[in-house]
């Protein structure tokens, strides 16, 4: 079965997008190194800011006809062919596939108020495709809206980054919260919380390796720590040039640390998510 | 590009650096190329363009791999063709489900009703769609990944008709409750081969002699290196085998002859001979499947003669015997000189014209004389004439 990663977390700027898109590639490299018979990886973009569209394919004017909006709002019968028409190939490899997002995706909400079995249109269709790909990764929005319970709904795998600050450490246990609601709520038993990413960890400052500690020390928050990427001027660089991360300077802390979690989530693949 | 090796370098150093451990105890699942089962989206399956076996009638099969219509719309058009073909015989549907034989109606004293191919073919998919509703699809699909970038596609090897009878299920046949899916065996491209095809399709039964023609024309034009295309091909792409042959090839020739169902290398050639018929009789012989023995002897007569002759053999279902003496009379009174010269030629074109009584209609021949004499009662005179002409000509046959 294909995993399906959700990167999720209502506070902005966290790194959702910057995670999402690199541990992508850094997968698909790796199963390619691995001799994977597949190592396609699909990022699906729902966030209407379209940075991780921008980023990995140079452009977000994806529209009516183009993008995760379009699925959206596809006749339930058609919506897996028109998910395959609308997935698009990566400037930053050739297995790294994108179903790009929409700035109308912010009125798509609106549009699907109301229509039956509405929060399931993404998770219908991705899961009739889901076989052809060895990972498939979400990033969503800043918010917890309609479209990231779409996209929980359609994951197995939630994973929050977050920032080493006092309020976001606070913010996490609601997120964990809603997470285990949407599974419960919505009869998802398969979708559970796979790891707690910590972002812009700056190991200078008292408080962040305080923070840091603190997680570990959590009976379940550090069992659920993934990994620890360090705040590091490379990754606003590469995102300007579009390049991911490992491109644009592979040495870089970040980049060193953002592949530890890549292999981590690879040997999670390889036990078939145990 | 100094730099650029550069970064090659770094970043296969920093791949590298966590792939040690995780080659060691490399995940089978990850890694496996073998042969397995998947369910794919309907849409992501295609049939073989190129497969010998055609299972649609040529032009919707043309049209569908040209991408001029969808499955659906090919099976639209399918089911109107059929629709057509029962009402001009008596028994018109509404319901696709009208098709399968009840057994309540069923009566002994009644005469079987001849089916045509179509409708035996589209009664057939109905009866399968329903065993795959009803029962499930027990036996995947085979297929090949032929997959390229985002395009994602898996063209069939085996199964076609399963593929058709599940779009007539999803579209056509009430209570579907799929969720559009097919199991399907996965072979790697790699692995894939058109002597493996050739092997699955002379295994089945039913398989017609005109698919047996181009199934050999496949595999000799791969032994020939010439290139296989992924689209809809003509009967002219296979008819280039008829000038190759296994002889500078004799390294593939059993290869060629077992996948071929173990024939001989004469029976071989008589098979590829038959891609000499004309293109309406090559599909009037793959719709009818009429053997390669009752077609043999339609190869001695000019081409333009091939349609007709294969009429007369589907309406009169004449045997290879039948067969082969309406064609040698054909090639008699062109070789027979002293015979022709005693027999006038308004004799000759009256028999040249009893050999097209299915290509016309009485309403027509009744237009052409009238036009021809200007009024019906003069009309009616040459056709008392004829009538009276061909009784007489029959006695004489009864004589003889």
């Amino acid at each position: 079965m294909t995993r399906v990663f959700v990167f999720t977390n209502h506070k902005g700027g966290v790194g959702k997008s910057t995670s999402a898109t690199n541990i992508a590639l850094g997968m698909v490299q790796l199963l390619r190194r691995a001799n994977a018979a597949n190592p396609r990886v699909l990022i699906i973009d729902t966030d209407s800011q379209g940075h991780a569209s921008l980023v990995t394919t140079g452009r977000k004017d994806y529209g009516a006809d183009d993008s995760l909006y379009t699925v959206l709002m596809a006749d339930r019968t058609n919506a897996p062919q028109t998910l395959l028409n609308c997935i698009i190939q990566s400037q930053w490899d050739t297995d790294l596939h994108i179903l790009p997002a929409s700035p109308m995706l912010e009125g798509a909400e609106r549009e699907l108020m109301g229509v039956a079995g509405a929060p399931y249109r993404l998770a219908d269709p991705v899961s009739k495709i889901a076989n052809q790909y060895a990972a498939i990764i979400i990033d969503t929005r800043p918010s917890f809206s309609l479209l990231t319970e779409m996209a929980l709904l359609a994951a197995t795998d939630a994973i929050v980054p977050v920032e080493p600050r006092y309020l976001e450490t606070v913010g996490l246990t609601s997120v964990i919260e809603k997470i285990n609601d949407i599974r419960e709520g919505w009869r998802h038993p398969t979708l559970r919380v796979s790891g707690l990413l910590v972002t812009k960890m700056d190991s200078r400052i008292r408080g962040h390796n305080h923070l840091l500690a603190e997680v570990k020390a959590h009976p379940v928050l550090g069992k659920l720590l993934l990994g620890v990427i360090p705040a590091n001027e490379a990754v606003s660089y590469a995102h300007s040039s579009h390049q991911s991360l490992f491109t644009y300077n592979p040495v870089a802390s970040a980049s060193k640390a953002y592949m530890q979690v890549v292999a981590s989530l690879v040997r999670y693949l390889a036990k078939g998510g145990d | 590009m100094a730099r650029l090796n550069h970064d090659t370098q770094r970043m296969d150093d920093l791949l590298a650096s966590v792939t040690s451990d995780l080659l060691n105890d490399l995940p089978q699942n990850l890694n496996g190329n073998a042969i397995h089962v998947e369910r794919i989206l309907l849409e992501m399956v295609r049939p073989d363009p190129v497969q010998p076996r055609r299972v649609l009638p040529e032009s919707i099969h043309l049209r569908f791999h040209q991408n001029q219509i969808t499955p659906t719309q090919a099976m639209r058009e399918l089911v109107q063709i059929v629709q057509i073909a029962a009402r001009h015989r008596g028994r018109p549907f509404n319901n696709l489900l009208e098709l399968l034989p009840n057994a309540d109606d069923e009566r002994d004293d009644e005469p079987a009703v001849n089916l045509t191919p179509e409708e035996v073919f589209l009664r057939d998919l109905v009866n399968l769609a329903i065993t795959i509703r009803d029962d499930g699809q027990v036996n995947p699909l085979t297929v090949v990944d032929v997959s390229q970038g985002v395009t994602r596609l898996f063209r069939i090897e085996t199964g076609e008709r399963r593929y058709w009878a599940t779009w007539l299920l999803r579209d056509f046949i009430p209570n579907y409750t799929g969720d559009g899916m097919i199991p399907c065996i996965i072979i790697p491209a790699n692995r894939s081969s058109v002597f493996r095809q050739a092997k699955e399709n002379t295994a089945r039964s039913g398989l017609t002699a005109v698919a047996l023609a181009r199934q050999a024309a496949l595999l000799l034009l791969t032994v020939h290196s010439y290139e296989i295309p992924a689209y809809a091909v003509e009967n002219d792409f296979y008819r280039q085998a008829l000038e190759l042959d296994l002889r500078g090839k004799r390294e593939y020739t059993d290869v060629v002859l077992s996948a071929m169902g173990g024939m001989g290398k004469m029976q071989f050639s008589q098979y590829k001979a038959l891609l000499k018929l004309s293109d309406e009789a090559l599909e009037l012989a793959d719709r009818y499947s009429i053997e390669e023995y009752r077609l043999r002897p339609v190869l001695a007569v000019p081409a333009e003669y091939h349609t007709e002759i294969m009429r007369q053999i589907i309406d009169f279902n004449l045997s290879a015997k039948q067969v082969k003496e309406l064609c040698d009379s054909g090639n008699a009174d062109q070789d027979d000189d002293d015979v022709r010269k005693d027999i006038s030629p308004s004799a000759m074109k009256i028999a040249k014209v009893a050999q097209s009584t299915q290509v016309t209609s009485a309403q027509e021949l009744a237009r052409a004389i009238m036009l021809q004499e200007g009024d019906s009662a003069v009309a009616k005179a040459r056709l008392q004439a004829l009538r009276k002409l061909i009784t007489e000509a029959e006695r004489y046959l009864g004589a003889e």
